[in-house]
C-alpha cells in the first residue's frame, strides 16, 4: 500500500496462553447476570470488575469478556471506547484524576493539575515509569463546593492547593476511603467467590 | 393510495414508509447519509431534516411547527404536509454540509469514490463552496480492516451504515465504532477483520470514499465506467447486478436493487468471482479436428459445417443416439436455440442438463435466521439457470437423461453423437468417467470457455462466452425470469454464443434476446414479457 | 428566607444520617408505608397534582411522565438518574451521601406508582463514597424487608440495583442512560418511541432524577397542597441549589424557587457573598448548559421560567458557578467548549463537528490568536445547534450552544479588547501555519 495503514488483520498483542479472566473474576461477573434481561447489559460491570482485577482491559481480556457475555469482541471494543474510565493499556496503581470543570478552574484547578504533572513528571493520560501513578483529567467530579478537587482512586481530595500536591501524592493512604463495604455489588452474599471447581474440592459435608 | 404534500407537491406513497422514502420514490433529491432502506433508522446525520405542519397546541389551527423533524424517522401519513424548501431547512442543510467537510481531507483527486460520491454531490448541490474553518483539521488513520477492504477514516462521515450492515444483515458484527464525539472512528476488533461472505456490500453502502474495495483500488476513475444491467451467475439466487466496464474491460460488479431477490446486496463470491473471464487461456476461435490435424474455420462457415456434420451423422446412425448437454450457465435463449437446432437435425435427440455444482447448504444471513429475519441468501446451487433449462426441455418434450446417466451411457457406447456445452468458471468440470469414455463418441461438439479433455477430443470446438459478454435471461431458483445484458465484447476473434446459435437455428441477422424470446413465447408464454427485473434503483446513494 | 424549613436536607446534619434507624426515627419510610396502602394510580395522581417537575434539568412533570406508561404493560423498569455530570452540580451527591434512605423511599414509592419491580440507580463511576453509602443503605433496606418481596406486607415486590457508569456526561440523558444500562455506547436514542413506551430492554421505563424522587416521599406524606404552597406557580416545591466558585460559603442549599440568583450568592442561608477582594463578573446559574448571566442580571429568579427572560435555556440543575472579575473570559469560554467537545457522543453531525469546531476556535482565542470575525463565527455555529428544536437527537447540542452563545454575546466587548491587544502579526502567523 502506498500509504501507511494500520493493519487490523492481526491482533495487537500476542495472546497469553492462560486466560486472563480467572474463574474467580468470571464468578464476580456472573453475579450480575440475574439483574439484567441481557448478558450484554452486564458489560459495564464486567469491565469494572476486570479492570479492578487486572489493572486494565486489554484486547485479550475484551475477547474473554465477549465470550462470557456471548457477544462479539467488536461490541466490547465499541463500548469500551466510549467511556473515559476504562483503560485499554496498563495504568498505574493509583489513578490521579484532576477535575477541570469550570468551578475547579476558577478556584485554581489548572495550577493543581500543573503541580501534579510536575511532581509525577507525566502528562495527561501518562503513567510514571515506576508504574505507581497515572494521571488523567475529568470534566467534573461533582465536588465543586470544595474546588479544586483531585480524585485518587476512590478518595476525593478537596480544596487542594498546588503547594500541597507533593505531600498529597507522597501519602501512602491517599487513595482509600474508610467505610463499610457491601458485598452485594462486588460478589455473591457472604463475599464468597469460590469457583465451581474450588467448591467441588471442598471436603464433603461442608 | 395515501397522499402526502412535500414542497407543495402532492405525492402518492406506499403505506408504511418514512417521509424521506416517499420523497425519494417521487424523485426528489433529499440529501441523506445514515438512512438506507435496508437498514434500521438511526436519524443521526441530520441532513434530511424537514418542517411539518401540525395543529397548534392551543388553537388547533394547522401551521408549521417550530421544530425540525428527521424525515427518515417520521412515518409518512395520509394528508401530511411537509417541506424541505423553507429557509430554515435549506440553511440548516447548508451548515450541515459545511460540518461534513470540516475535517474531510478533500483528497478527491486520489479518491476512488470521486464521481460517485454523495459528499461531492451534496456539497455541490446543497453546500457552500468555502469552509469557514481556519483551524487545523483532525487527521484520522487509514486502516486495513480486512482481506478485501480498506478504511480511510478521515473521509468518513460517521453514517454508520457499514456498522449496521454487519450487525443487521451479515450478522457478523465485525465493525464497530471506537472513541466518541469528533474522535469517533469506524473500526474492527484487532485481529478480527471484516471477513464475511457478503462484506463487500459495506463498500457499496459507504456514501463517501471511506470504505474501499482493494480489488478496485486506483483501477479506474468511475466516470469512465459504463454500466450494463446483469444477473449474477454465481448461484441460483439470481442477484441483480451491474457490470461496470471501460473499453471492453470489466472492472467491478455492483449489486442492483432487486426487491425480494437480493434487495440491495450481493455476495463476495459473485462480486469477485468473475475474473476467469479475463483469462488469456480462453478459447476464442472455432476449431475443427480430423484425426490429429486441426484447423480454424471461418466463422461464416461454422453453421454450415455443423449442419453438415450432424446431418451426416443422422444419415449414418439415426438420431437415437444423439444427445445435447445444455449447460446451466447458458441463457434460456441460447439453450432454446441450440435445442431447436438439435431437434431439427435429430428429432429423437436426448436433452441433458450439465453438471450442477452444489456446495453445502443455502447460506442465510444473518446466520441461523428464518423467514422475514433473513436478509440475504447465498444458494448452494452454483449455477444460474437450471430452472430455465428445465422449462425449455419440458416444453420441447424430448427424451431426457440425468448427467450421470448420460456419462454412463457414453461409457456403455449408447451415445453416438453429442453436443456438450460447458461454460463453467472451473476448467475441471468434466468428470473423469466422461473424459475416459469420450473416445467412444462418433461425433462430439464441445462448446466451452477453456480447453478440457472434451475440447481436445471434439470434432468441432466452439468458444463459449463469459456472462459479461452475453445477453439473455436466467430463471432463478424461485422461477423468476430475469434478463441480463452484455457489458463487454467477447475476446478478439470470438463470437457470442447467442449469435452463432441463432444462425445455426436458421435465423438471420443480429441475435437479440428479445427476438428469441418472441419466438420462444409462441410455445412458452412466460417468456412473452420478460422485463428488467429491477426498476431504476430506488435508493440513489 | 430565614423561615424556610428544609425538607430534602432536613436529615443531613443528624448524627448517623445514613443509617436506617436514624432515618426512621426522623419519620422515614412512613410515606412509603402510606403509599403502598393506596393504589398506584392514586399515588400518581397526588404527584401529578403536586406538579412535581423533574429536577434533572428539563423540568418535565414526574407524575405526567408516569402517566405515559401504557396501561397494558407487563414489565416496567424504573431508572434513577444519579449520573450527575453537569458541571458544577453536586446536589445529588449530597442527597445520596447524606440521606440515602430518602432516595430509597422515593424509589419505592415511584416504583409502586409505576408498578416497576426492578429499579436501577445509574450512578456515575466517580461517585465512590456515595456509591458505598447507597449500597449499604440498600442492604439495610433489604434486611429490614423494605426492599425485596412483599414490602410492608403489601405484596409489592421491588429490587434495587446500582449500575455504575464509566465516565460519559451524555449518559445523564435518559435514553443515553438506558443505552448505557444495556451495555452499549451511551448514545441517546431517537424519540419516539419514548422510554415510557419502549425503554430499557424495550420495556416501558421511567427515568427520574435523584432529587425528583427525593421529593416524592414528602409529597405523599404531606400532600400536594403543602408541596404547592412552597415556591410559586409552575415552580412548586423545595429545590436544591448549588453555589460554587469564590463565594464565602460554597455548597448545596435548599430553598423555594422564588429566590434570585443574587440571593443564592449573597443570602445568609446560601452563599453568603463573595470572598473579600472578589467581585462577580459572570454566573452560570443552571449548570453550565443553560447560559451565562452578567453581574447586572443577578435578579433572575431561580425558577423554571424566568431564565428564559435572560436568554438562558432554562433552570437546568440550578447549580451556579460564580466567576469573578479576575477570570479571563476567554479561558472560561475555552473550558466550556472543551467540555462539550469532549462529551458529545458523536452521533449527530451538528453536535459532533460543531462542538469540536467551536472548541478549536475558542482555544485559539484563549491562546491569543483570535480574530474579531471568530466571535461572529462561533455565534453562527451555535445557531445550527440550538436555535431550532429537532436539530439533533438529544439536548446536548442545545446545551452547548446556549452558554457559548451567551458568553460571546454578553461579554463581546471583553473578547474584542483581548483581540485588539494581541500583537498584530500573531494571528496571521499562526493561521498561516495551519493552511
Amino acid at each position: 500500500m502506498a500509504w501507511e495503514t494500520i493493519d487490523r488483520n492481526k491482533p495487537v498483542t500476542a495472546k497469553e496462553a492462560a486466560p486472563l479472566l480467572t474463574e474467580a473474576i468470571k464468578d464476580k461477573i456472573r453475579v450480575f447476570f440475574d439483574r439484567y434481561e441481557t448478558k450484554r447489559a452486564v458489560l459495564l460491570p464486567a469491565l469494572h470488575i476486570t479492570q479492578e482485577a487486572l489493572g486494565h482491559v486489554g484486547p485479550q481480556a475484551m475477547e474473554e469478556i465477549a465470550e462470557l457475555l456471548e457477544i462479539a469482541p467488536s461490541e466490547v471494543f465499541d463500548t469500551i471506547g466510549f467511556y473515559t474510565h476504562y483503560w485499554t493499556h496498563p495504568k498505574g496503581e493509583k489513578v490521579v484524576v484532576a477535575c477541570r470543570s469550570i468551578s475547579c478552574q476558577v478556584m485554581g484547578g489548572d495550577e493543581v493539575l500543573e503541580a501534579c504533572k510536575k511532581h509525577l513528571g507525566i502528562e495527561d493520560h501518562g503513567t510514571t515509569s515506576d508504574g505507581k501513578y497515572s494521571l488523567m483529567t475529568e470534566e467534573c467530579l461533582a465536588g465543586c463546593d470544595h474546588a479544586p478537587c483531585l480524585l485518587i482512586n476512590e478518595k476525593l481530595h478537596e480544596k487542594v492547593k498546588p503547594e500541597d500536591v507533593a505531600t498529597l501524592l507522597e501519602d501512602a493512604n491517599n487513595d482509600k476511603i474508610e467505610m463499610p463495604r457491601s458485598d452485594l455489588y462486588d460478589g455473591p452474599p457472604g463475599g464468597s467467590v469460590d469457583s465451581d471447581s474450588k467448591a467441588a474440592d471442598a471436603p464433603a459435608g461442608e | 393510495m395515501p397522499k402526502i404534500t412535500i414542497d407543495e407537491q402532492e405525492i402518492e406513497f406506499a403505506a408504511g414508509i418514512p417521509v424521506l422514502q416517499a420523497a425519494l420514490d417521487a424523485g426528489l433529491d433529499i440529501p441523506h447519509y445514515c438512512y438506507h432502506p435496508g437498514l434500521t433508522v438511526v436519524a443521526s446525520c441530520r441532513l434530511c431534516l424537514m418542517e411539518m405542519k401540525m395543529p397548534h397546541p392551543k388553537s388547533g389551527e394547522l401551521g408549521w411547527a417550530p421544530k425540525l423533524f428527521p424525515s427518515c424517522q417520521t412515518p409518512a401519513r395520509d394528508g401530511m404536509v411537509v417541506r424541505f424548501n423553507s429557509e430554515t431547512v435549506v440553511t440548516g442543510r447548508e451548515r450541515c454540509m459545511e460540518y461534513f467537510l470540516l475535517n474531510h481531507p478533500l483528497d478527491c483527486p486520489v479518491c476512488d469514490q470521486a464521481g460517485e460520491c454523495s459528499l461531492q454531490d451534496y456539497s455541490y448541490k446543497f453546500g457552500k463552496p468555502e469552509s469557514r474553518m481556519v483551524d487545523p483539521k483532525l487527521v484520522m488513520p487509514k486502516k486495513d480492516i480486512g482481506p478485501q477492504t480498506l478504511l480511510y477514516s478521515d473521509r468518513c462521515v460517521m453514517c454508520t451504515r457499514c456498522v449496521r450492515f454487519t450487525k443487521e444483515v451479515s450478522g457478523t458484527s465485525e465493525l464497530c465504532i471506537t472513541n466518541r464525539g469528533t474522535n469517533s472512528e469506524i473500526d474492527v476488533f484487532p485481529g478480527k477483520p471484516l471477513d464475511n461472505p457478503i462484506q463487500g456490500n459495506v463498500v457499496d453502502l459507504c456514501p463517501v470514499g471511506a470504505l474501499l474495495d482493494k480489488d478496485f483500488l486506483f483501477k479506474q476513475r468511475v466516470w469512465f465506467l459504463q454500466s450494463a444491467p446483469s444477473i449474477c451467475p454465481g448461484c441460483s439466487a439470481g442477484c441483480a447486478i451491474r457490470v461496470d466496464a471501460n473499453d471492453d474491460i470489466v472492472y467491478r460488479l455492483k449489486p442492483r436493487f432487486n426487491p425480494g431477490v437480493n434487495d440491495w446486496w450481493m455476495c463476495d463470491e459473485g462480486r469477485f468471482g468473475w475474473k476467469y473471464a479475463l483469462s488469456d487461456e480462453r478459447i476464442t476461435t472455432p476449431r475443427l479436428r480430423r484425426g490429429s490435424s486441426t484447423k480454424t474455420p471461418k466463422w461464416e462457415d461454422v453453421s454450415e459445417i455443423l449442419q453438415y456434420r450432424f446431418s451426416q451423422h443422422v444419415d449414418e446412425h439415426g438420431s437415437g443416439g444423439m444427445v445435447v448437454v445444455l449447460s446451466p450457465m447458458m441463457s434460456c435463449e441460447e439453450a432454446w436455440l441450440l435445442l431447436s437446432f438439435m431437434l431439427k437435425v435429430g428429432p429423437n435427440v436426448t436433452a441433458v442438463i450439465g453438471p450442477i455444482l452444489s456446495v453445502g447448504e443455502d447460506q442465510a444471513f444473518p446466520a441461523g435466521s428464518t423467514g422475514d429475519e433473513t436478509k440475504f441468501i447465498i444458494r448452494s446451487e452454483k449455477a444460474p439457470n437450471r430452472r430455465g433449462l428445465e422449462m425449455i426441455i419440458d416444453q420441447a418434450g424430448c427424451e431426457t437423461l440425468s448427467f450421470d446417466e448420460f456419462v454412463e451411457s457414453v461409457g456403455d457406447g449408447e451415445v453416438s453423437a453429442a453436443w456438450i456445452v460447458g461454460g463453467y468458471p472451473e476448467k475441471t468440470w468434466v468428470p473423469k468417467a466422461l473424459e475416459k469414455a469420450v473416445g467412444k463418441l462418433e461425433l462430439l461438439v464441445a462448446q466451452d470457455l477453456f480447453e478440457t479433455k472434451l475440447t481436445a477430443a471434439a470434432a468441432v470446438t466452439l468458444p463459449a462466452c463469459a456472462f459479461t459478454e452475453r445477453a439473455g435471461c436466467f430463471v432463478n431458483h424461485a422461477g423468476l425470469i430475469q434478463p441480463f445484458e452484455s457489458a463487454v465484447a467477447p475476446p478478439n476473434g470470438c463470437h457470442r454464443d447467442g449469435q452463432y446459435l441463432y444462425e445455426l437455428a436458421g435465423y438471420q441477422g443480429l441475435y437479440t434476446p428479445d427476438r428469441v424470446r418472441e419466438l420462444m413465447a409462441a410455445t412458452m408464454s412466460q417468456f412473452a414479457d420478460v422485463r428488467e427485473a429491477a426498476p431504476a434503483p430506488v435508493h440513489l446513494h | 428566607m430565614a423561615d424556610y424549613e428544609p425538607v430534602l436536607l432536613k436529615n443531613i446534619s443528624l448524627e448517623g444520617s445514613t443509617d436506617l434507624k436514624v432515618y426512621e426515627s426522623a419519620g422515614g419510610y412512613a410515606a412509603a408505608r402510606k403509599a403502598l396502602k393506596m393504589t398506584p394510580d392514586e399515588v400518581t395522581e397526588i404527584v401529578k397534582e403536586a406538579n412535581l417537575r423533574g429536577r434533572g434539568g428539563a423540568g418535565f412533570p414526574a407524575g405526567v411522565k408516569w402517566g405515559f406508561l401504557p396501561k397494558d404493560r407487563e414489565v416496567t423498569y424504573l431508572c434513577v438518574n444519579a449520573d450527575e455530570s453537569e458541571p458544577p452540580t453536586f446536589s445529588n451527591r449530597v442527597l445520596m451521601e447524606k440521606d440515602p434512605h430518602q432516595l430509597i423511599e422515593g424509589t419505592i414509592i415511584a416504583a409502586f406508582a409505576t408498578q416497576a419491580q426492578k429499579a436501577f440507580i445509574y450512578m456515575r463511576v466517580e461517585f465512590h463514597e456515595p456509591f458505598h453509602v447507597m449500597q449499604n443503605a440498600i442492604d439495610q433496606a433489604y434486611a429490614a424487608g423494605y426492599l425485596g418481596k412483599n414490602i410492608f406486607g403489601s405484596g409489592f415486590e421491588l429490587d434495587v440495583f446500582i449500575h455504575r457508569g464509566a465516565g460519559a456526561y451524555v449518559c445523564g440523558e435518559e435514553t443515553g442512560l438506558i443505552e448505557s444500562l444495556e451495555g452499549k455506547r451511551g448514545c441517546p436514542r431517537i424519540k419516539p418511541p419514548f422510554p415510557a413506551v419502549e425503554g430499557l430492554f424495550h420495556k416501558p421505563t421511567v427515568v427520574n432524577n435523584v432529587e425528583t424522587l427525593c421529593n416524592v416521599p414528602h409529597i405523599i406524606e404531606r400532600g400536594a397542597a403543602w408541596f404547592k404552597s412552597i415556591g410559586a406557580e409552575g415552580s412548586e416545591g423545595p429545590k436544591l441549589f448549588c453555589a460554587s466558585g469564590p463565594v464565602n460559603r460554597p455548597g448545596c442549599f435548599e430553598g423555594p424557587m422564588t429566590i434570585t440568583c443574587r440571593e443564592l450568592i449573597e443570602g445568609d442561608g446560601y452563599g453568603r457573598g463573595m470572598r473579600s477582594g472578589k467581585e462577580v463578573k459572570a454566573v452560570l446559574p443552571g449548570g453550565i448548559s443553560m447560559g451565562v448571566l452578567t453581574a447586572d442580571e443577578l435578579n433572575m429568579v431561580m425558577d423554571f421560567d424566568d431564565p428564559r427572560n435572560f436568554g438562558l435555556l432554562g433552570l437546568g440543575t440550578a447549580a451556579a458557578v460564580i466567576i469573578d472579575q479576575q477570570q479571563d473570559i476567554r479561558k472560561v469560554l475555552a473550558n466550556i467548549t472543551r467540555f462539550y467537545s469532549h462529551e458529545s457522543c458523536g452521533q449527530c453531525t451538528q453536535c459532533r463537528e460543531g462542538t469540536s469546531w467551536m472548541d478549536k476556535i475558542a482555544t485559539r482565542i484563549a491562546d491569543g490568536v483570535g480574530r474579531t470575525e471568530d466571535l461572529d463565527l462561533i455565534v453562527d455555529v451555535t445557531k445550527n445547534m440550538g436555535m431550532m428544536p429537532g436539530l439533533s437527537i438529544c439536548g446536548l447540542s442545545d446545551g452547548a450552544a446556549f452558554p457559548i452563545r451567551t458568553i460571546v454575546q454578553k461579554f463581546r466587548g471583553e473578547f474584542e479588547a483581548y483581540i485588539a491587544e494581541q500583537p498584530p502579526t500573531s494571528t496571521l502567523r499562526v493561521l498561516s501555519t495551519f493552511n
